[in-house]
């Protein structure tokens, strides 16, 4: 025995890592499709890999701008699902779906295997690495100083060198992000005088007012915000915080918010002004220097205000004393599917109103310094220098500029210009399309690489694995070049990029007076990170620009009845999640449609112009048309279409490619202003006539009184009241009892026979009954478990043709339920997530004829695929329809190679014909019950976490064992608000919800 | 001793007319064969698709996992029905117009639970493991599932596969060796074989009509029972518009007439194409239809208590079920089935209509169509909207559901049509029974 075994096999020692040299990599075996042809068992034992078990690395998101910290599962040297580090300060454990399929960027079938050199054909032929470099190397020092570099990589080590490297060529780096917060800076600039981004505290508001900005789905860090929003807007002890809504369109922020308001497009600035001025009028408490715009606020008084905004004076009135009155409240703007050419002065608007309601330093948090890119702007001046002509080489790194600007931009053309550009895409995207040379990167999770998404956080990467192609690190081609070219770039001498990083990385442990790097650098490589942000944020006052802050409306260009605001998908961000099956195929939290476009257009308008839903609508701007089939959409304003970003592809791989309509094709150039204004143009629609039926996983959007998402108001959550109890109430009458005594008795003594009976057999004795509780007041639809669920369970996708015949396997759906919505009473939005409920006395099991579907001991409703025959029963029989069939041989299609290699070896890959379904991770709770078993000790509470509850980003899922009455899923179940789904047909659930809350206006 | 019809032949006559149906086949008979292997093969060709590509060829749509095959497996069991009652319970209450139609609604009877049988196995997922549903020993102690009402369903349909086809054989022996008295050549040798050695000795006829009596007794519990375990697949679940203790008597009278539209729809014809227009006549006909009559106003009336009980339980989930059933997306499919059943079957109070053969084939079309719709609306629209309103969603058939709907009725046309050509379609002993013995004039 080792000294390892005697100390027991502590989980987190598999998160110690690799690379303690930079000799690290090599000790990585193979995965690489290309390499491995035949199954060999180990020689030697490599020492940490023991097949069969996990192996966790420590890494960072990349997938957006707000570089969540990752803990990757590899098995047998190949990442399988990647998890949220619960370290790291921005996510803490939690990832959104955009952040799991991370994984299938890493495995898409379309990446690009290898160096790639344009031919005069415009086709493409393969090169060796070596030649790919000095061919750049000779063109980059020839360039004579005109050479640009256009990167999306986030603030850190890479981008340092990125910009040294440029500099010593005498280039320039424009780092650019589509969805990119400058109106925000710019806002930031001139109300307070701070170029930066600050953090917002959403889980110590009260009262949360978001003027468009959806940090639900894309504004900043969504994952972090969802976190903060659920723990302030969850009801817990009695109280939640109350979130407002305004904007034309009801994006999922809207939707789980208590109110939303479908204001006036443009009018946002008016209304936060309003406000801030009824909170100066009203409040002597305000800090002191904001007295000084009360003369400039005096302009925006309620009553004025009202006309043009879509609110009436009492209701801004109402909102301003709801918003000071809450303290410490948060009101947010700077959203993608708000950005007008006014968005940068409804930014400001909002800056004054958080500093005049004392939110600044409480709520919003300067000096965090929130990593953002040069913005647009920077990006439009290279565009003007490369249409010039004075652009040599053009490198472009993580961008994808000529898909995420609007074609009207000409950037495309202006690209063109450049004579020798190169790109180092994953996959071949549109601008790598245009590029003479690609030097495929390798992915974030197979190369060492750092963040700074924020002052404080140091975030690391580092290879989990071998390459699965012939890539390289973008760090690695940038040393080879200038080891290749010497000359100017002779300064730059590293033997590697390993070893450059870890220089790096000597000097920051240096500074922290660490004594021993190596230690220092394991530690921090298991931690994922160096993590100290400082507690205390920096004090800012209002600048000189405060004042001339202005809430007019924006004009909007071009003519047409309806305004175009185009919504940010939280699915494909700005594009790049359209060639990863998982998104696609994970509905729109919104519109739940999957696989295509649409164009959203409210229901009463489309009645009036006879529009159904599914016929194509062709909207025309004065800079361009699209076509999608329509979505009629209750959520959005009469004379408003809205569209999703990020699909429409043009040359982005087999997935994404032709898929949909670029909503950006609508916009005109963004001339002259700081950003691009995605709401700026009115447009004219056009029927076509024709229909194409919608890829949506939605049945009816209401539930018919059939308590399936219950909700219940604030007072009677406060009250302890029971969702039966809150509904009796509300009925205007106490909750009386339809069933006689006698009947009570019968009913009670059938419940205890049924009781006896369970504990039979198999049954008795001291098994756990594993449940789980859900809090739909906590719930916000954000669907990350969805995509956790097909990750962790190898969930085949099944395309945009079968989820047409409703033949999607997502043993997790986010439920979507309306309410109320008619004649001007308030729409309400409920979430659902609906998984296997694992019923006590489960319907699908008595109808199986070959006991395919069975009830394990510890109360799990059993699938056996070798033993399904496929009857379908089972699936008919279920009142929750959460069991899924496999009418094709999906296990073929889904996983082309080398998506295989995402699959998760402990869950078996299903064939064609069998049903299959949630197992509430039954591989996780065996794992976990062996590892106790090994350690000599009874599973603990929260030992076992299934793949849902983990990635849940607002920890609204709850797992564990029911029987045992100190756990924390017993303890949450027996909270007054918990029901039981479908309670009537006895079929005793182990899911049991928590009734959504709902914090009206105060009357 | 007869009331109703007498045959105006001699016995002698009767065996000649119906030995004449076995000779040289027409030309309409031809064809009409060749149409049923056609079909046959179109089913067979689907079939081969779905084993090689999946189920998924066929039109299903979650929540909607039975569809066009369960509803033609039921119509095709429920076919299955009209036989052994007009051979079975009429027998027993010595129904003389039986015994001109008996035979070859009993030859129906077996190809249709012949053909109903071939489903259990096309719809399930895994096709080539349908005998997992069978209990046999095995070495790893695998046993179905008896609570499985689909398991009831195996044993209830091979039981009555077992049970009718004995009935049709035995019934067929002394008349094969009537037909093996007349022929020659090979055939007389393959009706040799098949007449087991009948001589018509009276110890024979003896045993024989004992034997068939128990065999029509054993027979006629399972009219009413293999339907009802069959709506029992339905009924047992918790589906709103199956879970009905209405179900079983519901399905059975279904199952009755819909058998007896598919007798009409198959005897009007055959009669003129195997030249026995004088032996099948009005009279038969006017029965069945009066039977028809019968069994379709119980089927108005199950059709009008589901409604009502819809509305008098006060369940929401059934409620909206009938509402959609009626006025939802598949309300053509619903009203089809009740004009077609409830409403089309009481045009037979006229006796007119009852007695005019091309009034009743048109009816009995109608039937079938209506009693295909039946099933297919209470499988189809009672699972595209049950519990879960979020998971709802509609069925859109594809031409693999077609095609195998086509297969079966050319499985079933092709085995009854090589039947009515090789075996005498109408039962000559029986015939000869109700015929008087010739007497001289001025007899008792």
């Amino acid at each position: 025995m080792d000294e390892t075994q005697d100390k027991g096999m502590d989980r987190r020692r598999f998160l110690t890592v690799l690379g303690v040299s930079g000799a690290g990599t090599a000790a990585l075996t193979g995965c690489s499709t290309d390499r491995v042809q035949k199954l060999i068992p180990y020689l030697v034992q490599s020492e940490d890999q023991v097949p069969g078990i996990p192996t966790w690395y420590a890494s960072t998101c990349t997938e957006c701008a707000s570089g969540c910290g990752l803990h990757v599962k590899t098995r047998e040297a190949r990442a399988i699902k990647l998890e949220g580090n619960p370290a790291h300060p921005v996510n803490a454990g939690k990832l959104c779906a955009r952040g799991q399929a991370g994984l299938q960027s890493l495995y898409n079938p379309n990446r690009v295997r290898g160096p790639q050199k344009r031919q005069a054909d415009g086709g493409t032929t393969d090169v060796a690495w070596a030649d790919a470099i000095a061919e750049l190397a000779a063109k980059a020092t020839a360039a004579g100083g005109k050479v640009a570099v256009i990167s999306g990589a986030g603030r850190g080590t890479f981008s340092d060198l990125l910009a040294t490297w440029t500099a010593a060529l005498g280039g320039k780096v424009v780092r650019y992000q589509p969805f990119d917060h400058e109106p925000m800076r710019e806002a930031n600039r001139q109300v307070f005088g701070v170029d930066g981004l600050p953090a917002h505290d959403f889980a110590s508001a009260r009262f949360i007012l978001s003027f468009g900005a959806d940090f639900l789905e894309t504004w900043l860090a969504p994952v972090e915000n969802q976190r903060g929003f659920a723990a302030s807007h969850g009801f817990s002890d009695g109280t939640m915080a109350r979130h407002v809504a305004l904007a034309p369109r009801m994006s999922l922020t809207g939707m789980n918010a208590d109110e939303w308001f479908a204001i006036v497009p443009g009018s946002e600035a008016a209304i936060a002004l309003a406000m801030a001025q009824v909170i100066l009028a009203e409040r002597s408490s305000a800090p002191s220097d904001a007295t000084a715009l009360r003369g400039m606020l005096a302009a925006y008084a309620p009553d004025q205000v009202a006309q043009q905004s879509g609110l009436t004076a009492d209701q801004i009135r109402l909102l301003a004393r709801e918003f000071v009155s809450a303290g410490p409240s948060l009101a947010v703007a700077g959203g993608i599917g708000s950005q007008h050419a006014g968005a940068a002065q409804v930014c400001a608007a909002v800056n004054i109103l958080n500093y005049v309601a004392g939110n600044v330093g409480r709520t919003v948090r300067f000096g965090a310094d929130l990593d953002s890119s040069d913005g647009y702007a920077a990006l439009a001046s290279l565009q003007q220098e490369m249409d010039a002509g004075q652009i040599a080489v053009l490198l472009v790194h993580d961008a994808n500029p000529v898909y995420a600007l609007p074609k009207s931009s000409g950037f495309a053309a202006a690209m063109a210009k450049v004579p020798y550009k190169v790109s180092t895409a994953l996959v071949l995207d549109e601008t790598a399309a245009l590029c003479d040379l690609i030097l495929p990167q390798s992915h974030a999770l197979e190369r060492w690489d750092d963040l700074r998404p924020r002052a404080g956080v140091h975030s690391l990467m580092q290879p989990v694995m071998e390459p699965v192609f012939d890539t390289l690190a973008p760090g690695e081609v940038l040393l080879r070049v200038a080891k290749a070219a010497g000359g100017p770039l002779a300064g730059l001498q590293a033997a590697s990029w390993d070893e450059y990083l870890k220089t790096e990385w000597q000097g920051v442990a240096r500074n922290r007076g660490a004594g021993n790097f190596a230690t220092f650098w394991v530690d921090t490589l298991a931690n994922g990170g160096l993590f100290d942000e400082t507690a205390a944020p920096a004090a800012v006052r209002l600048a000189a620009g405060a004042a001339q802050v202005v809430g007019t409306a924006p004009a909007f260009v071009g003519e047409g009845e309806f305004l175009f605001a185009p919504s940010a998908s939280p699915m494909l961000y700005d594009g790049r999640g359209a060639d990863k099956p998982w998104l696609l195929e994970n509905p729109d939290p919104v519109t739940k449609i999957t696989w295509q476009s649409w164009v959203e257009i409210h229901p009463e308008t489309a009645a009036d112009l006879d529009i159904r839903e599914g016929e194509i609508l062709r909207l025309v701007s004065e800079s361009g048309s699209i076509e999608a089939p329509a979505y009629l959409y209750p959520g959005v304003r009469r004379d408003v279409v809205s569209a999703p970003l990020g699909y429409g592809h043009t040359n982005f791989g087999a997935y994404a490619t032709g898929r949909g309509a670029n909503a950006l094709d609508l916009l005109p150039a963004p001339n002259g202003a700081g950003f691009v204004s995605y709401v700026s143009t009115r447009v004219r629609l056009e029927k076509t006539r024709r229909y194409q039926k919608v890829a949506k996983t939605e049945g009816n959007t209401r539930q018919l009184g059939r308590g399936v998402a219950e909700a219940m108001a604030l007072g009677a959550a406060q009250k302890g009241l029971t969702p039966e109890e809150a509904h009796h109430e509300e009925a205007g009458g106490a909750a009386h009892e339809i069933n006689t005594p006698r009947e009570l008795d019968a009913i009670a003594g059938f419940a205890a026979a049924q009781k006896a009976a369970t504990l039979k057999g198999n049954y008795a004795g001291e098994h756990p009954q594993w449940g789980m509780t859900i809090d739909l007041a906590k719930c916000t639809g954000c669907s990350a478990c969805v995509t956790a669920c097909y990750a962790e369970n190898n969930i085949p996708t099944v395309g945009e043709s079968e989820v047409l015949r409703g033949r999607e396997m997502s043993w997790m759906r986010i439920e979507r339920y309306y309410e109320g919505g008619h004649e001007g009473e308030p729409l309400e939005t409920r979430f659902v997530p609906m998984l296997c409920q694992h019923c006590a006395n489960a319907p699908c099991e008595p109808v199986c004829p070959v006991y395919a579907a069975y009830h394990t001991p510890d109360g799990l409703n059993g699938q056996v695929y070798n033993r399904c025959v496929g009857t379908r029963y089972c699936s008919n029989n279920c009142p929750f329809k959460v069991r899924y069939f496999n009418w094709f041989a999906y296990n073929k299609k889904a996983f082309p190679e080398p998506l295989n290699l995402q699959l998760n070896p402990d869950v078996t890959v299903r064939a064609r014909g069998v049903m299959e379904k949630c197992t509430f991770c039954v591989q996780r709770i065996r794992g976990a019950q062996n590892e106790a078993a090994l350690e000599h000790r009874p599973l603990r509470d929260g030992d076992v976490v299934t793949a849902c509850a983990q990635a849940c980003p607002s920890s609204a899922i709850i797992f564990g064992d029911r029987m045992d009455p100190e756990s924390r899923v017993a303890r949450s179940a027996a909270d007054p608000r918990g029901y039981h789904v479908f309670e009537e047909t006895n079929v005793r659930p182990s899911v049991t919800y928590l009734a959504k809350v709902l914090n009206g206006a105060e009357a | 001793m007869a009331h109703g019809y007498v045959p105006a032949q001699t016995h002698a006559e009767v065996t000649r007319d119906v030995v004449a149906t076995l000779g040289a086949p027409s030309r309409g008979y031809v064809m009409m064969l060749a149409g049923a292997v056609g079909l046959f093969l179109v089913g067979l060709f689907t079939f081969v698709m779905l084993l090689k590509e999946g189920l998924g060829l066929a039109g299903y749509s979650p929540p909607v996992m039975w569809s066009v095959y369960i509803t033609t497996f039921v119509f095709w069991v429920g076919i299955g029905h009209a036989g052994t009652l007009i051979s079975a319970i009429l027998f027993l209450f010595r129904s003389q117009w039986r015994t001109a139609v008996y035979r070859a609604t009993e030859a129906m009877t077996v190809f249709a639970v012949m053909t109903a049988g071939l489903f259990p196995i096309i719809h399930i997922g895994r096709q080539w493991i349908f005998y997992w549903l069978l209990p046999y020993p095995n070495q790893r102690y695998l046993w179905p599932n008896f609570k499985s009402p689909l398991l009831w369903d195996v044993f209830a349909i091979s039981t009555y596969l077992t049970v009718s086809t004995t009935f049709l054989v035995v019934g067929l022996v002394p008349d094969i060796a009537a037909v093996r008295d007349q022929v020659s050549g090979w055939r007389k040798k393959l009706y040799s074989a098949c007449s087991l050695g009948w001589t018509g000795s009276d110890n024979q006829w003896r045993h024989y009509t004992r034997g068939y009596l128990y065999l029509a007794a054993l027979a006629t519990p399972l009219v009413l029972s293999v339907h009802s375990v069959v709506s029992w697949d339905f009924a047992m679940s918790i589906i709103p518009g199956w879970h009905g203790t209405i179900f079983a008597p519901y399905f059975v009278a279904g199952a009755i007439y819909s058998g007896i539209g598919m007798v009409f729809t198959l005897l009007i014809p055959l009669r003129k194409i195997l030249r026995v227009e004088h032996m099948i006549v009005d009279y038969h006909f006017d029965n069945l239809a009066k039977l028809t009559l019968f069994v379709g106003s119980i089927l108005f009336y199950a059709y009008a208590m589901e409604y009502f009980v819809a509305w008098y339980s006060g369940n929401t989930f059934e409620q909206v079920t009938f509402w959609r059933r009626a006025f939802g997306p598949m309300w053509w499919a619903g009203w089809s089935m009740i004009i077609c059943n409830a409403f089309v079957s009481q045009l037979l109070w006229f006796r007119k209509i009852r007695t005019n053969l091309t009034a009743l084939f048109v009816i009995s079309i109608f039937i079938n169509i209506g009693m295909w719709f039946e099933r297919y609306v209470i499988i189809v629209s009672s699972l595209s909207n049950d519990y879960e309103p979020f998971a709802w969603g509609q069925l859109n058939p594809t031409w693999a559901d077609w095609g195998i709907l086509a297969g079966s009725f050319g499985w079933f046309g092709m085995y009854f049509l090589l039947f009515a050509r090789t075996f005498p379609i109408i039962a000559i002993q029986e015939i000869k029974e109700t015929i008087p013995f010739p007497r001289k004039r001025g007899g008792h």
